[in-house]
């Protein structure tokens, strides 16, 4: 135990094209200790999978320029010779990817993928290594192993891929696995057991762990030692207790205070830029700001139904057969009611596939409901005409969950926000319409002369408020928001809610917000509604639902959130 | 960055192009080409082709770069006035197909059901008859000439564009910037043609530089198939001529054709390379 | 799987309705009357008009489309105007010349690409790479008559290692005609299948699972044969398959300048003799081929992907 299993000194990572260069890892050095696990944190961009990547020596040379140590086990890999190193990767050092949608090869079977690592490095006959196969399969919980060997990966859901990748990692019983955001392209009650089977094998192995990840929670559930990286620079190391605890560098507090928590939150959440400015610098956060809010469920105007959806489904039909005619259907939305009470936010949360958002476009009709109605203001949505429903826009809009497809390439910030405008003949001249536009870039925090540029010179982050902008173009009073800050990463996902709460209040604003997401749809919600296989199962008030869901489906859903260590608020004010 | 420096994708796969070295000096021959081809048009300061100048068959000499042919026509001018044909089959060929290609394809693939059923069933009935077959019935019934080629090549070089548009369009139809234009209330049109069009016109573009190439090729095999231009030198003839000339060793028709062909049709390939790599952002770094 | 092919089968139907459209209104509707073409300057009124009622062309439009479409589910396109012959005959005879020079130019051609695409995908952004690249470019930018031309002076007529031109049908002694037209197949094919399949192949090499096989600690060529190329595969067989039809048609250009008496070349003397029943029953006939071989691409898709299950 005297010598770390990983030693990493000074590791430097440089991406150089001729066209720039552009520094991905600065100068890192940590162990990672024999049978311990080590989580490495940090927003996208961070320079984390770089420093895996360049771990495995997976990056190609170049454009990447690696310099520093990369101690295994004494020997440096950064100067063995390529065909050494290979002997090393799948054998002693595996590595587990993000994506099990695409990390495994879509044209072999999964029991031959992994298979081949053992015929490769354990030098086993084709029989012998399939029968291995199998009993891997078994340990890493795949159903009916003897069978499943058989299919290919398409045939397997996500989790089942991901077992299958986390098979073929430890087949050889390497000494360390290496895990790039193994969990996070997976659905929060698969994630669960996914960790739970990754913290078996490696007490039963003996391995060391190394554990990427941007989700704080997942990090704290797993981790014994942290490093957390910001701008591919380490900004702090200790263990995970103590970095929870007692946090030193601004930006960790940052991270861990901007993640809306199960409990209590502040009533707008921290953000990274309350502990430190642009140049790093630790920045004093007040008590005031930490207090935790307590929601007012019982607003004054709170009787007044905005919106009222009635046994609403949404059927996509399948076809098949010798001409093409209907043989089946998916019920994406299959029966859901509620009410909405203006300026209300109502939370829809579920699993991915679970008809959260054939539901929002369905209420907006930009997908057509095959029953059930839809009153908005009094009003049936689903017989509109078509004017009647181009008028009605004004008054609904939607953000989208990607702010890199949901903005025209093509088009300025200036043509997208005066477009709803445009279309609906309303705020007079050009001249006029851009200074709407204008006025609205600063309310969402942007700048005014930045209109006439396009959405690839902006962060996730920003093109996320110019979505927002857009939304608001046309003073709506009801908005969805779906999957609205996913994409973005913690720091940001943070400022944005922000955001869109003091627009609520600005504008009078009812929202559907749609997420993944509990904490979020906590943090922001008054209602709250759980929705599995197009169903809304329980649909209560937001502290009920988390403190006293009934249904079992809810219980689980809850059950399988990371809790990580809880926030010490405190230690947040300097 | 000021808001000066802001750049469309456009001008941004611009400035990437011209910095390209190869594509840039490809840029440039096209241009000189197509100038050579509107000095042809218009008739100016282009040396001389119809009138005999000397006798049948000289060899390349200082005064005759190229020699000169059967009748004592000096090969250069000929090869210099051919860019004129190989030009304008390229530019009206591409006025033609490109348009029915890009209309067709996103028709199809912006309204699909019926619409694209038929639109499909159109398009698999003519990738199915050989391209070939095709272009050598058209210009055989409509007649030996120039706008025969024109239409022939223009009537069978849609079928490709139309149906990479119809996927593109496809695609585009789902994301979630079209779905905002809905949202917002934008009709068809504006769904369509505001928004979808523009994001697939780099296609058109790299299409029209495999159009111009591949007719300034097919306008050679059907001039040597007897089909081709009258009265005018073309590359095509000049080609075809030398079938004869080969065996007396008179290899300077062929020569200089081929090399003034080969040049223009380099230029549009390696620009077509470039143009796909600057303007298709998910090709980067490749 | 059944349900799929048969309802493409069906598809052929309106397909095939289509393309004797095509062909009718390109022969029977644009085009000029044949038939004082086909009698020269000195025929008659009376010969005229029984020529026309003989070739069928007295009859109203619809009558002489239904008869393109019979013609295309019969296989009985009527005989040659040249030459009298049955022209299902012809092309009985013209078949064998024909696939005797494409199917080996084309296997050779094929092979020798995939190859090339492999050794230029290993090496990418390398000097090899690059240079071949380049080779492949500038080669197709050269006119396809013009390689037949200079190939046939340079190598038949200069150096005579080939026959100029001329077809033997038997075994060993055709070989010496088709071996020159082959090869200028091969080195016209080259240029735009290694630009393909690299295409193709790099499209892969950069996919995540790619990756994954790395970690395993494969080599850099195991991972290009087994994991790359086998995903590679599935476009390449589109690409590949989807050219069969037009072999059948033979190699137009090349067939007639070197006098192959193939299919090529049948279509070829056709056209210079407006001789429209035996270009018609061509048009036909390929686009049929076209149809079935896209429909056996789609059945071999099934075979290299496992995710395609038609239906």
């Amino acid at each position: 135990m005297d010598r770390p299993l990983l030693s990493i000194k000074d590791l430097t990572v440089d991406f150089i094209t001729p066209d720039a260069s552009m520094r991905a890892v600065d100068n890192m050095s940590f162990d990672v200790p024999m049978g311990k696990t080590v989580g490495i944190v940090g927003e996208s961009g961070s320079g984390k999978s770089v420093t895996s990547l360049a771990i495995m020596r997976l990056l190609p040379q170049p454009p990447a320029h690696i310099s520093g140590q990369i101690l295994f086990d004494g020997t440096d890999l950064l100067k063995l010779p390529d065909d050494q190193m290979r002997k090393i990767r799948g054998d002693k050092i595996a590595m587990i990817f993000q994506e099990p949608m695409t990390s495994l090869n879509p044209v072999f079977k999964t029991g031959a993928q992994v298979a081949e690592t053992l015929m490769l490095h354990r030098g086993m006959d084709k029989k012998t290594a399939w029968e291995k196969a199998i009993d891997l399969f078994n340990e890493v919980g795949i159903p009916n192993p003897s069978q499943k060997v058989h299919a290919y990966p398409h045939e397997m859901s996500g989790g089942q891929k991901q077992r299958v990748m986390i098979a073929m990692a430890i087949a050889c019983d390497p000494k360390l696995l290496i895990c790039d955001e193994p969990t996070t392209a997976l659905d929060v009650t698969i994630q669960k057991q996914v960790l739970e089977l990754l913290k078996g094998l490696q007490e039963k192995h003996k391995m060391s762990m190394l554990f990427i990840t941007h989700d704080l929670g997942v990090i704290a559930d797993v981790a014994d030692d942290v490093v957390v990286m910001y701008r591919s620079k380490m900004v702090e190391k200790d263990k995970t207790r103590a970095i929870f605890e007692s946090s030193k560098h601004p930006y960790t507090k940052g991270l861990i205070a901007c993640r809306p928590d199960m409990g209590a939150n502040p009533k707008r959440l921290l953000t990274v830029s309350d502990f430190m400015d642009e140049a790093g610098n630790g920045l004093k956060v007040t008590r005031d700001r930490v207090q935790v809010f307590e929601k007012d469920y019982e607003a004054k105007n709170g009787n007044d139904i905005l919106l009222e959806v009635k046994d609403i489904h949404t059927h996509f039909p399948i076809k098949g057969g010798l001409f093409g005619r209907k043989v089946g259907e998916v019920k994406a939305v299959d029966g859901v009611s509620f009410q909405l009470k203006r300026g209300k936010t109502l939370g829809l949360v579920g699993e991915s596939g679970c008809g959260k958002t054939t539901l929002g476009r369905t209420i907006l009709r930009l997908v057509e409901p095959t029953s059930g109605s839809i009153i908005y203001d009094g009003k049936d949505v689903t017989k509109m005409g078509q004017e009647e429903m181009r008028l009605l826009r004004r008054k609904m809009q939607i953000i989208f969950q990607d702010p890199y497809s949901s903005l025209n390439p093509r088009m300025t910030v200036g043509e997208i926000l005066t477009e709803p405008l445009v279309v609906h003949g309303l705020g007079g001249g050009k001249k006029e319409r851009l200074d709407a536009a204008k006025a609205l870039m600063e309310k969402v925090g942007m700048k005014a002369n930045q209109l006439n540029r396009y959405p690839h010179e902006f962060s996730g982050g920003q093109r996320q408020r110019i979505c927002i902008a857009r939304a608001l173009m046309l003073r709506p009073e009801f908005v969805i928001c779906d999957e609205s800050v996913s994409a973005l990463d913690v720091s940001i996902q943070a400022q944005v809610l922000n955001l869109l709460l003091d627009l609520q209040q600005e504008f009078k604003l009812t929202y559907i917000f749609i997420s993944h997401d509990l904490g979020v749809v906590n943090f922001i919600s008054d209602e709250v509604g759980v929705m599995n296989k197009g169903v809304l199962v329980e649909m209560d008030r937001a502290d009920r639902i988390y403190k006293q869901p009934r249904e079992e489906y809810t219980k689980q859903l809850l059950g399988a959130i990371p809790k990580g260590l809880p926030k010490n608020i405190e230690a947040f004010i300097s | 960055m000021s808001a000066q420096d802001t750049k469309s994708l456009w001008a941004d796969a611009f400035s990437r192009l011209v910095r390209d070295r190869w594509a840039l000096i490809s840029l440039v021959i096209v241009i000189i080409y197509a100038g050579i081809a509107v000095l042809a048009t218009v008739g100016w300061g282009l040396p001389d082709w119809k009138t005999s100048q000397a006798s049948e068959y000289l060899p390349p000499s200082s005064q005759f770069w190229l020699g000169t042919d059967l009748f004592g026509r000096d090969v250069f001018a000929k090869v210099i006035h051919g860019t004129k044909i190989a030009m304008s089959v390229g530019l009206v060929t591409s006025l033609i197909a490109i348009p029915i290609g890009v209309f067709i394809g996103a028709i199809a693939g912006y309204f699909g059901g019926w619409i694209d059923d038929i639109i499909s069933w159109f398009i698999t009935t003519f990738s199915s008859i050989p391209n070939i077959m095709l272009l050598i019935s058209i210009t055989l019934i409509m007649g030996k000439g120039l706008v025969s080629v024109y239409l022939a090549l223009g009537i069978t070089g849609w079928v490709g564009l139309a149906r990479l548009i119809r996927g593109e369009v496809m695609k585009h139809k789902e994301r979630e910037y079209v779905h905002a234009a809905s949202a917002i209330g934008g009709g068809h049109f504006r769904k369509l043609f505001i928004h979808i069009l523009p994001n697939v016109t780099h296609l058109v573009i790299i299409n029209t530089s495999l159009q111009f190439q591949t007719a300034i090729k097919s306008e050679v095999i059907l001039s040597y198939l007897g089909l081709g231009v009258q009265g005018e030198p073309s590359w095509g003839t000049m080609i075809d001529d030398a079938r004869q000339e080969l065996a007396r060793g008179v290899w300077w028709q062929l020569a200089g054709a081929t090399f003034a062909m080969f040049l223009v049709v380099l230029a549009f390939n390696l620009l077509g390379d470039a143009l796909r790599d600057s303007l298709d952002p998910k090709l980067k770094g490749k | 799987m059944t349900t799929y092919i048969i309802r493409r089968l069906l598809y052929m139907i309106p397909v095939i309705f289509g393309v004797s459209f095509i062909i009718f209104v390109l022969f029977n509707v644009v085009a000029g009357d044949p038939a004082p073409l086909l009698l020269g300057k000195h025929a008659t009124a009376q010969q005229i008009h029984d020529l026309r009622e003989q070739l069928g062309l007295n009859k109203p439009l619809f009558a002489q489309y239904m008869d393109v479409v019979k013609s295309a589910f019969t296989f009985d396109f009527g005989r040659s105007w040249a030459t009298r012959q049955d022209i299902i005959e012809m092309i009985r005879q013209g078949a064998w010349p024909s696939l005797t020079l494409t199917i080996p130019a084309f296997a050779i051609s094929t092979v020798l690409s995939i190859l090339l695409s492999l050794v230029v995908a290993f090496y990418r952004g390398k000097g090899i790479d690059l240079t071949i690249r380049f080779l492949c470019i500038a080669g197709q930018s050269i006119s396809s008559v013009a390689y037949i031309l200079f190939f046939q002076y340079f190598f038949a007529y200069k150096l005579g290692w080939f026959e100029i031109s001329g077809y033997e049908p038997e075994f060993p002694m055709f070989l010496s005609y088709v071996a020159l037209p082959g090869i200028i197949w091969i080195v016209l094919s080259l240029g735009p299948d290694v630009r393909f399949f690299r295409t193709v192949i790099l499209d892969e090499i950069y996919q995540d699972y790619v990756r994954t096989a790395r970690a395993k600690g494969l080599g850099e060529i195991t991972v290009l044969l087994k994991h790359v190329l086998r995903n590679a595969m599935i476009p390449i067989i589109t690409y590949v398959v989807i050219q069969i039809p037009f072999l059948i048609l033979g190699a137009l250009l090349l067939e007639s300048f070197f006098s192959i008496p193939g299919l090529g070349g049948i279509t070829l003397n056709a056209l210079n003799s407006s001789d429209f029943p035996v270009i018609k029953a061509m048009a036909v006939l390929s686009s049929i081929a076209y149809i079935l071989f896209s429909l056996l691409t789609d059945v071999l898709y099934t075979l290299a992907d496992p995710r395609v299950k038609l239906k």
